[in-house]
């Protein structure tokens, strides 16, 4: 069986992030949510994989043109119409049923191991949401579908569609056939099947977690780590504290003092310390320097960042190559957030700055702030709003 | 007839000891697994072998050569990319007639290979106590049915050995095999197809090893040394306290006040003592140190490492070229007696020993007084600074300073 | 250029040659073809790239057989014109790349004999001689065909009478030879041979090799047999992939931020305010350096250029930079310079031979290599690795900046255990350097600004680079990159320079490319442009 993996899409949702890279790369745990996906089909033993890429895709080959666990394929989707256009492009790779699932979720190996293993040709992964309006929200009477409504305005609670399929290839002359009526996505296909009174199975899926705006990775990064082991690695100093399953990779340097509370990941090329705090659920991306007495929670922190000495930084997102000068604080607390001409509520949140960009010292940003990308800071501001890509804040 | 012998893997769950090694070349008393099993299938009447290797190949090649230190004939095949048994065995068709194949991570016996020889189409069996991690094979009136792959729940404890007699016709099936669940081409998925048409005989195997996580190495040392020969070529110094049942190499020296309590394996050019006591089931390389006030129990020690001052080693694996601190000391038991676990490349597994030290890759240095947890797990060039507490998994290079 | 492969062994010979092709695919996709022999010959080619050849082939069954993927030098890209080239009997099947410069005198002397040409490649030629010398011997043949031929070649050739062998030629093009279990390979890179062995031999100039299943012998052009080096291998089949990437050389450009990363990884501390290498390196540097002596040929010897700026600039060491070419015939007798070489693939022969002639005078060595393992780390008392990963693309790229970085690295280190460079100038410097991959990284965002402007200067006939200091070499190396990719006359100049001559030459349409950074000079550049700006 194979596997088709959508990864295509920009997330505009999810910028200043996916500026310079596509959603799919976004890490998570120091790795790209796509690879927790490829990791999760490998695992069920498929590893013949087709990549459907378009924004940006060389980062996505560049950085899998190591992954040893399958052979996979790459598809170009020139332009970014929808789901259902997407996979159209990999009609010629297809033979027989295969699975399809969008590249920027998680979902476990067993969710996939039940899809693969029902003997039903069309069968979906379901999973309950607190929150359904922005997803498909499905009803099921027996295991199967009966329903299937596209970003319902109620429904809480309800049943939606993770956009993870087993599919047969009789589905692409379908799709072709929508395409061309200008209905691009895989869930008019869905629907489609629906009025064919097509039998569709569901199966509830064990783990399943999205990301569309940016905090998002904060709470997967978060779930994803707490299944580590830990390993150590590199240089560690006298008087280093380590509880609980921490990983450090080769080559970091951790300086005497340091006291780190697992689960944390800390990546290649490390300089941490001396006395330094990392608290549970801080991934560390490779090369990035913390200066001595920074204290960091619950946070991800991409590669090749610096942050300087006593700063203090929860429930946030540093962009890779971002500059952070000393005594840099960021709240962490409720706040409400407009993406895309939306306004969300969120009980939580740090600060979301995009990549290399550079904070002055004594810089404070309240709750729910987003900076963009190549933005500089001036010391001693206080951001009380969100900064677009590319500004200079005196 | 010529033996096939699967000597390809790398055995990524034997790190960190294959980091520079093949798992075939790893060393049970001295001696690389591979060898056992070329000299066992030699004994069994076997003089022509086809080694399928890829992972640090040129090891395999350069210890082995062309055969001739062991009389034998040997011939190799780069298997490349590892596609699975079937893919393995399917490259050897134009070197075999009736051939015997063996897995190069298994120990078998003479008797066993023999009894294989003279049944032509057949498998080797086993009966194990815990099957769910193999093979499962039906049988009915000696003859295989079919094998299942890894079941959680079986149905017998008969399991594959790894060890088979094939015919020509074979290769036709191994054309044939589909990719597995497991993206591989098994050879399992061949014989299943081979046995709807023509009888696969059942062979009952009586001796079977078989190597998968580094804390096999110290059972199977263990299942060896009772039946070894022991010989002693070493120099006994006066004062020093020996069993019988000790294999001590050439210009070895046991000095004085050194005890110890056999079967042990000792090879060439230790220096041995004074002073130290060395428990059952120890096998020590060549160019070791055992020095003053140490104890060592149930441990393999690779070549050119060393156990200097005031040391405690038990149920532990220590690599090539290591040297322990003086009052470096290894714990080997839980305070609360439960199983042991063990963190490998970042996922933890149970060892269901009651009894296990630490896995110590090649060129590990420890500073004085440091101690090593149980179950730890320490790669390549790792040093470890003056008094560290060592824990879980050590990635190689690391410097705990 | 063209990619070529030979395989003879066990296996079906068609995948193992189709799938060579594909990763020899960087090399040239216009046309592909392939031979196998199974007591008769069979070819297949096809015009396109390797994918249409694998849709249209018929399945071939042998054991031995040759391919080629082309890019069409001399004669459009047909059918015909693809390789394999055969004779007229249909029974010598070659693989050609290069250029045969005396072909039109040649196939003059074959047609007066009678031979009749299909094609109107110069390759063709080469299965006609093969023919004509072909009596009874098939490595005779090859021997008496390469004589005649000038210019550069890399050729494969099998024959149906000689159904076992397959010959293997080089001269100027680039052929290795891979060593397997009962199969040999021959291909005109590694990536083609990986999935079957690491065990590879270099061709050198001159040299042809008889490639049977069970042995391989090197010939030099007199036919005398030559004992020759197996090197192994140590990268992997998927360090060689292009990652979407149109060509190796933009991948590899793309992928100079994590080059430099891995350079600096593990060597620099910014809170330790240290460099720092691995010990053998820490030794040679803590001993007393009275002078440097930099060698290196090509693009290192550029980086090399530039490292005498950084050394001179940190420390009070006099440093010297020469040619590996020169320097191995005429190097000053000075036993107390500290010679370092800076090579790519560690494999330059004339750096190696530089290198030896350094420690027989008695000098302390260093290489800068980016290839664990290769000769140059052997002879040297010590080496630093670029880790920059394989460079696969003709040209250099990653390597030239990595060799910069590590240049630079050396010469902050030196400056630190002489002390002439301040703890806070070193904090300031290493804090920079960790930024640098992002400042590159910064650079390579503005593809489409780049492209444009190659674009407008693509028509030019002549283009000419300025820079002052540290820029002069990079101007150098600038107009040595243009000449070997664009095949455009290029010239890389000293800002200051322009005005004693160069300046004759400048036309309205010359482009000229001004290396304007922040520095102390920046002023001084901007008045050279306008002089240029002026004419």
């Amino acid at each position: 069986m194979k596997a088709i993996i959508l990864a295509a899409g920009e997330g505009k949702r999810l910028r200043p992030f996916t500026e310079t890279m596509p959603k799919v790369m976004l890490p998570v745990g120091n790795k790209p949510i796509l690879e927790y996906v490829l990791d999760s089909v490998t695992t069920n033993g498929i590893d013949d994989i087709i990549i459907i890429v378009g924004y940006q895709k060389e980062v996505i080959m560049d950085y899998f043109s190591t992954y040893e666990k399958g052979n996979i394929t790459y598809i170009t989707q020139d332009k970014q119409l929808g789901t259902g256009h997407a996979l159209l492009q990999a009609e010629n790779h297809i033979e027989t049923p295969f699975i399809v699932i969008p590249g920027d979720n998680i979902i476990d190996h067993k969710s996939i191991a039940h899809l693969r293993e029902t003997s039903s040709e069309y069968a979906m992964l379901i999973k309950q949401h607190p929150h359904p309006s922005k997803y498909g929200v499905v009803t099921i009477e027996n295991n199967h579908l009966t329903s299937f409504v596209e970003k319902p305005k109620d429904g809480e609670g309800s049943f939606i569609s993770t956009g993870i399929y087993k599919l047969p290839p009789s589905i692409f002359s379908d799709l072709a056939t929508l395409t061309s009526q200008g209905l691009h996505t895989l869930s008019s296909a869905i629907e489609n099947l629906l009025i064919q009174h097509i039998d569709i199975d569901t199966i509830i899926a064990d783990t399943w977690m999205d990301i569309v705006y940016p905090w998002n990775l904060i709470g997967v990064n978060e779930a994803v780590m707490h299944q580590t082991a830990g390993s150590t690695a590199g240089t560690i100093e006298k008087n280093v504290t380590i509880k609980g399953p921490v990983t450090i990779k080769e080559n970091t340097h951790i300086y005497a003092g340091t006291y780190i509370v697992g689960p944390v990941i800390i990546g290649s090329g490390c300089e941490i310390g001396p006395n330094v705090c990392i608290f549970p659920s801080t991934a560390i991306g490779n090369n990035t320097v913390i200066h001595p007495f920074t204290e960091l929670h619950n946070s991800v922190i991409m590669q090749n960042t610096h942050i300087g000495s006593h700063s203090h930084i929860s429930h946030s997102i540093i962009g890779q190559g971002t500059v952070i000068h000393p005594h840099f604080t960021n709240i962490p607390g409720p706040a409400t957030i407009e993406i895309e001409n939306e306004f969300l509520k969120l009980e939580n949140i740090g600060v979301m700055i995009g990549e290399d960009t550079t904070i002055g010292c004594n810089t404070i940003s309240e709750p729910g702030i987003i900076i963009g990308r190549s933005c500089t800071i001036s010391p001693l501001t206080k951001i009380t709003r969100a900064i677009p890509s590319g500004q200079n804040v005196m | 007839m010529k033996c096939v012998v699967l000597a390809a893997g790398e055995g990524k769950r034997m790190h960190p000891l294959t980091y520079t090694r093949p798992k075939v070349m790893l060393p049970v008393c001295n001696k690389p697994l591979l060898e056992w099993n070329l000299e066992n299938t030699k004994k069994a009447g076997i003089n022509e072998f086809v080694f399928i290797i890829a992972y640090k190949s040129e090891m395999v090649r350069n210890y082995f050569t062309d055969g001739s230190p062991w009389n034998v004939s040997i011939e190799y095949v780069n298997q490349g990319k590892a596609l699975g048994t079937a893919h393995a065995i399917g490259t050897v068709e134009k070197f075999v007639d009736d051939f015997l194949v063996i897995s190069g991570d298994t120990i078998f016996g003479s008797n066993d290979i023999k009894k294989m020889i003279k049944t032509p189409q057949s498998m080797g069996l086993v009966e194990v106590n815990n099957a769910s991690a193999y093979g499962i094979v039906e049988c009915k009136d000696n003859q295989v049915k079919k094998i299942y792959e890894k079941m959680t729940d079986p149905f017998t404890n008969i399991i594959n050995a790894g060890i088979y007699h094939f015919s020509p016709s074979i290769f036709t099936y191994i054309k044939k095999t589909p990719k597995s669940a497991r993206g591989e081409y098994e050879i399992t998925d061949s014989i299943n197809m081979h046995a709807q048409s023509e009888t696969i005989k059942a062979v009952d195997l009586q001796e079977w090893r078989d190597v998968v996580y580094p804390w096999h190495l110290l059972d199977i040392t263990e299942d060896i040394m009772k039946h070894y020969h022991f010989e002693n070529k070493g120099t006994l110094h006066n004062g020093s306290t020996i069993s019988n049942n000790i294999a001590i190499g050439k210009g070895t020296q046991i000095l004085p006040g050194s005890c110890i309590e056999g079967p042990v394996i000792i090879g060439e050019n230790c220096k041995i003592g004074p002073n130290c006591y060395i428990r059952p089931y120890t096998c020590i390389g060549d160019n070791c140190h055992i020095g003053n006030a140490c104890e060592v129990k149930n441990t393999i020690i690779f070549n050119n490492s060393n156990v200097p001052h005031q040391n405690y080693v038990g149920d532990s694996i220590i690599g090539e070229g290591c040297n322990l601190g003086a009052g470096t000391k290894v714990a080997n038991l839980r305070l609360d007696k439960e199983p042991i676990h063990f963190i490998s490349n970042d996922m933890r597994i149970s060892s269901e020993r009651r009894k296990l030290g630490a896995i110590i890759g090649d060129n590990v240095q420890t500073g004085i007084n440091s101690s090593i947890n149980i179950g730890s797990n320490i790669g390549n060039h790792v040093i470890i600074g003056p008094g560290r507490v060592i824990n879980g998994e050590i990635k190689p290079n690391t410097y705990l300073i | 250029m063209c990619g070529i492969i030979g395989y003879n062994g066990y296996r079906n010979a068609q995948p193992v040659i189709l799938d060579g092709l594909k990763r020899l695919e960087y090399r040239g996709y216009d046309s592909a073809g392939i031979g196998i022999i199974n007591k008769k010959l069979q070819v297949h080619k096809q015009v396109g790239d390797i994918s249409r050849l694998i849709d249209s082939i018929p399945s071939f069954t042998g054991t031995i057989g040759i391919g080629h993927t082309r890019w069409a030098t001399h004669g459009k890209v047909t059918e015909t014109n693809a390789h394999p080239q055969l004779n007229t009997s249909k029974t010598i099947a070659i693989v050609h790349n290069g250029i045969i410069d005396n072909f039109l005198e040649l196939k003059n002397h074959l047609q007066q004999k009678g031979y009749v040409f299909q094609s109107q490649t110069d390759s063709e030629i080469i299965a006609h001689l093969i023919d004509e010398h072909y009596h009874k011997d098939f490595q005779d043949a090859i021997l008496k065909t390469i004589r005649q031929l000038r210019g550069s070649y890399a050729i494969v050739a099998i024959s149906q009478k000689d159904p076992d062998t397959i010959i293997a030629a080089r001269n100027e093009s680039p052929l290795v030879i891979g060593i397997g279990d009962n199969e040999n390979l021959v291909a005109s890179d590694i990536p083609a041979l990986l999935k079957y062995t690491n065990r590879v031999i270099y061709l050198d100039d001159g040299e042809i090799c008889i490639l049977k299943k069970k042995s391989v012998t090197i010939l030099d052009s007199a036919g005398t047999q030559k004992q020759k080096e197996t090197h192994l291998v140590t990268w992997d089949v998927r360090d060689a992939e292009k990652a979407g990437y149109p060509h190796f050389m933009l991948k590899e450009i793309h992928e100079q931020p994590h080059a430099l990363t891995q350079g600096l990884v593990g060597r620099i501390s910014e809170i330790n305010r240290t460099v720092s290498f691995h010990e053998k390196i820490e030794r040679l540097l803590r001993k007393p350096i009275q002078k440097i002596h930099l060698i290196a040929c090509g693009t290192s010897f550029y980086a090399c250029y530039i490292g005498k700026y950084l050394f001179e600039q940190l420390t009070n060491i006099p440093v010297q930079i020469d040619l590996a070419s020169e320097y191995r015939y005429f190097s000053p007798k000075q036993p107390d310079a500290f010679v370092i070489a800076v090579t790519q693939s560690g494999e330059t022969l004339d750096t190696l031979g530089a290198l030896r002639t350094a420690k027989k005078t008695g000098c302390q060595t260093l290489v800068i290599t980016n290839v664990i393992g290769s000769t140059a780390t052997r002879i040297a008392n010590a080496y630093l690795l670029t880790q920059s990963g394989p460079e696969i693309g003709v040209a250099a790229t990653k390597t030239f900046t990595s060799q910069i970085l590590m240049l630079y690295l050396l010469a902050l280190k030196i400056a630190s255990n002489q002390q002439t460079i301040s703890s806070d100038d070193l904090y300031h410097t290493l804090i920079e350097l960790r930024e640098l991959p992002r400042e590159v990284r910064q650079i390579l965002h503005q593809t489409e600004e780049i492209k444009t402007l190659a674009h407008n200067i693509s028509n030019s006939t002549s283009l000419f680079y300025i820079g002052r200091g540290i820029n002069y070499p990079l101007a150098l190396e600038g107009a040595l990159k243009i000449k070997e990719i664009s095949y455009i006359h290029a010239e890389g100049f000293a800002a200051g320079e322009l005005k004693h001559g160069p300046f004759a030459l400048l036309s309205p349409e010359t482009p000229v490319i001004a290396i304007a950074t922040h520095d102390k000079i920046f002023d001084k550049m901007l008045a050279n442009i306008g002089e240029i700006k002026a004419r």
